[in-house]
């Protein structure tokens, strides 16, 4: 846990699970999961049966986006061997690719994959560069390095953010007019925080997550 | 070749990378890859919920595979 805790906003969020409890911090401060620390807290006897999971989080607050802007000093060893895992997968895929830095920030890497094989290392909907950037992230975490890497081509990820932020206001106009409600496709955390804070400030509508797994649906909803 | 993507993915990911062993079934349309890591490296290769599973069948799924043949990656324990 971290120690220095005046740098560190604490809030408690529950749940039928330590997920669901996750994902509700994830959602109501717009975070990203890699952005806190939880501990979990003892349960509270509350109702007969139900035993909800209690989790005390903490995270940088407000201060961090400015930390993060900011670049971060290049640190070579890390960054040659990262890319030397990520060449290597690729070519032993049966591909030729050239990955170099994209940014550098405060605990993330940014890569760029060049390849004339780019649309098959991206994949539908963007899960073969997914599953390249986990596997990463995973060999990563190895190597003792408090560091997360993000892996894109042909700037894929923030064609792909406007994209779902589109797709979220057309479907928001049409609750809107109908006065019915839209299920969305099921997104990752990080996907549906993007519509949620999208849609904030439309007026006419509300937005609700349903579902249990890691990838849940959100419900846009007409108001009266 | 896929046998040689596996290996490279899952020694980058365990503990004991002289443990893994992968042995290749040639089939009629696909090649199955039987994955044997050691015992305290299963769960690193599975992953939480599959993923780390799922996302190594997902890159074997992209590679560029001789003959148009499926891989299919099998984990024993």
């Amino acid at each position: 846990m971290p120690s220095a805790t005046e740098k560190y906003m604490t809030r408690e969020f529950e749940g039928r699970s330590e997920q669901e409890a996750i994902s509700k911090a994830v959602e109501e401060l717009q975070i990203e999961r890699e952005d806190f620390d939880i501990e979990i807290l003892p349960p509270k006897r509350k109702g007969f049966f139900k035993k909800n999971v209690r989790i005390k989080i903490y995270y940088n607050d407000g201060n961090e986006e400015n930390l993060e802007e900011n670049e971060a000093p290049i640190n070579s060893d890390f960054e040659n061997q990262v890319i030397e895992f990520v060449t290597t997968l690729i070519k032993k895929m049966g591909y030729e690719a050239k990955v170099s830095v994209n940014f550098r920030k405060e605990r993330k890497l940014g890569l760029n994959i060049e390849s004339d094989n780019s649309s098959i290392l991206i994949g539908r909907k963007g899960k073969n560069l997914d599953s390249i950037q986990l596997l990463t992230n995973v060999f990563v975490g190895r190597l003792d390095q408090d560091q997360k890497v993000i892996i894109d081509s042909e700037n894929y990820r923030l064609r792909h953010e406007e994209r779902i932020i589109r797709m979220a206001y057309k479907t928001a106009e049409q609750v809107k007019y109908s006065g019915r409600s839209r299920l969305l496709e099921p997104m990752n955390p990080f996907e549906r925080r993007l519509v949620h804070t999208a849609l904030n400030d439309f007026q006419g509508i509300e937005t609700k997550s349903e579902g249990d797994s890691l990838y849940k649906q959100i419900r846009i909803i007409p108001i009266k | 070749m896929e046998k040689d993507l596996v290996e490279y993915i899952v020694k980058s990911l365990v503990d004991f990378p002289d443990d893994v062993a992968v042995n290749v079934v040639e089939g009629e349309k696909s090649t199955i890859l039987e994955l044997k890591v050691a015992t305290e490296d299963i769960g690193k290769v599975i992953g939480k919920q599959g993923r780390i599973a799922k996302a190594i069948r997902t890159i074997l799924s992209a590679s560029a595979t001789k003959g148009g043949k499926r891989a299919v990656l099998e984990i024993l324990d």
